[in-house]
């Protein structure tokens, strides 16, 4: 008889910790008023405060913690889209996040032994970044929170937790306990990006439309020696988990995440025990592979979705908001993007450049890409997690015609990756809003082009250097600098016609586009952007 | 949605249909159907007629 299997653990993550230093709000005679107040130090919340700092508004994050990450767990998001990648290259920690991560495009389902389709996130991506990068979230704040503190080194207090806030038409006053003593500090706008838990929210009464899914899953965060292909597979119904699915996928530190859907009545803990876990991975890795765990830990889905964005001078934003099925990497993705859709707009917003209907547009297109968002996990949690025989069914037709018929391998969900959401039409882009990828300008990027300040990008197909010089005296009075940009370049050969005017805001969506462009037209599109024709200057 | 005739011999699709289910199962026969199901939808491609067809199936089980 051979001897039990013993079971491996590699020692913790070591995470940085930064001190708590005393307010200077303990020691003001009076309380001390903030333009941005964010609860909340996670990825939302980070990627707002290093937005705004660096469009020179003054920020403060409060922090329950003093470090990133969540003690005793693993890292809770690893895939990074594309999107959040040329946001980080704006901020200026994206080559951290690429030498640290694990660049990835290819991804691959699989049903039993067999192959059922393929992707390649390559094959439409024109911008400076990868489709994807995996790295794991607690890295990702680090590298944030070092980039604040470059900027700021007082902006977040750590160790500061909210306690109650209260709210008026002006902003608010947050109260919040120290260990150095209890104070408030008041806020023109708050911002709560304190996660899926928010008590903030919750004290507003806010019904966030909050559901639980019965599919239960465990990860195993594990390292082996065992060579694999560094790409996304999944397995819709996999033999070594009992012809149940499995997420195959690697993060940094050569840690791979396997996930692995089980039964919905499984007990939880029985599930997450070292011999239960290390027995499916012996199944999965074969009888020779040494491995060593890093996190076991056993999960179910929730999903919730605000109303609404905005309640008077306080908006939410990330998991505070919304909430989905982590499928297709729409979680931490989202809460990156709601901080860059925001971040510009309370900028200008403060400054008195654009009207506070702008502000109203973060909910207007946030909420939007959220409810799509759902709408899409939720259709693959319900492609991998059938309700009855007759789902069964429909789901058995489908793989077992994927294997020989191409349009069969489009119905196969095993999550549709994240990408920047299309906002719809509104007041503030009449034609709706769409995200234009990281392409090179020359010798410049569009990114580079948009770190250099909160305006927004004319960018004219062909113009000559008088058509440029024509827009300064709407560039005088407005925010936008414009450059020609070759009819031959990527810009110019992909995506808009010689001659056009692309109207690009700072979050890198674009407002408008412009065929026939004038000085009036294009001041007409950018003060409807900025919300400036609604209301008073 | 066609409603109107469209099946150019409709006597052999029907002899088709039923012979493709011979010697199956019931659990056997509703995977082939699923399968066709598919296979059809896939023909026509365009989403409002399948769910009007979808619409359709469904108001005579109701």
């Amino acid at each position: 008889m051979n001897a039990p299997e013993v079971w491996k653990f590699a020692p913790a993550y070591e995470l940085p910790s930064w001190p708590h230093v005393r307010a200077p709000d303990l020691d003001a005679r009076e309380r001390i008023r903030y333009p941005v107040v964010i609860a909340g130090g996670g990825l939302s919340g980070l990627t707002l405060a290093c937005d705004l700092l660096l469009r020179g508004v003054p920020v403060v994050v409060l922090d329950e913690d003093d470090t990133v990450g969540v003690r005793g767990a693993s890292s809770r998001g690893i895939c990074y889209a594309q999107k959040s990648l040329e946001i980080f290259a704006r901020l200026g920690v994206y080559e951290r996040v690429r030498a640290k991560g694990i660049t990835w495009s290819v991804g691959r389902t699989f049903s039993g032994a067999d192959e059922v389709y393929t992707f390649d996130l390559e094959d439409d991506s024109r911008s400076e970044q990868p489709p994807f990068i995996n790295l794991q979230q607690f890295y990702l704040e680090w590298f944030l929170v070092d980039r604040i503190r470059a900027l700021d080194e007082r902006a977040i207090r750590w160790k500061t937790k909210v306690v109650r806030v209260e709210h008026d038409s002006f902003g608010a006053v947050v109260h919040v306990e120290t260990p150095a003593g209890a104070y408030a500090l008041e806020a023109d706008w708050l911002v709560d990006a304190t996660g899926a838990n928010s008590r903030i929210r919750d004290a507003l009464g806010l019904e966030a439309h909050a559901s639980r899914h019965t599919d239960r899953w465990c990860i195993s965060d594990v390292r082996f020696k065992k060579p694999l292909p560094v790409e996304r597979w999944t397995w819709i119904d996999a033999p070594f988990n009992e012809g149940r699915g499995v997420w195959q996928h690697l993060m940094a530190d050569a840690v791979w995440r396997l996930d692995y859907q089980m039964d919905e009545h499984a007990d939880p803990e029985s599930i997450s025990k070292p011999e239960v876990a290390g027995a499916r991975l012996r199944a999965q890795l074969g009888p020779d592979v040494e491995f060593e765990f890093v996190w076991i830990g056993p999960y179910q889905y929730r999903d919730h979705l605000l109303d609404t964005f905005r309640v008077g001078r306080t908006i939410f934003i990330g998991d505070a908001a919304h909430v989905v099925c982590p499928f297709g990497a729409r979680g931490g993705n989202n809460g990156i993007q709601d901080a860059a859709n925001l971040g510009w707009k309370l900028a200008l917003v403060v400054r008195g450049q654009a009207g506070d209907g702008l502000v109203d547009s973060y909910h207007a297109e946030r909420h939007a890409a959220a409810v799509e968002n759902l709408r899409v996990t939720s259709r693959t949690a319900r492609f991998l997690a059938p309700r009855s025989a007759a789902e069964h069914r429909l789901r058995r037709a489908v793989v077992a015609l994927a294997r020989t018929h191409p349009f069969a391998r489009k119905l196969a969900n095993t999550g549709r990756m994240a990408q920047a959401n299309d906002y719809p039409p509104s007041r503030w882009a009449p034609a709706g809003a769409r995200s234009l990828q990281n392409v090179a300008l020359g010798a410049t990027t569009v990114m580079q082009l948009l770190a250099g300040g909160t305006r927004f990008l004319g960018l004219w197909i062909g113009a000559s250097d008088a058509d440029i010089a024509s827009l300064a005296d709407v560039a005088r009075r407005l925010p936008i600098a414009a450059h020609a940009v070759a009819v031959d370049s990527a810009l110019g050969a992909h995506l808009a016609a010689a001659g056009t005017l692309v109207l690009v805001r700072p979050d890198a969506y674009v407002a408008a586009t412009i065929a026939t462009p004038t000085p009036d037209r294009v001041e007409a599109a950018l003060r409807r952007a900025l919300a400036l024709d609604a209301d008073a200057r | 949605m066609k409603t109107a005739p469209n099946i150019a011999d409709p006597d052999a699709f029907y002899e088709a249909w039923i012979a493709a289910h011979e010697g199956l199962s019931d659990a056997e026969s509703a995977e082939l159907d699923a399968r066709l199901v598919l296979l059809l939808a896939n023909q026509v491609g365009e989403l409002q007629v399948l769910l009007d067809c979808i619409a359709a199936a469904r108001r005579a089980a109701d």
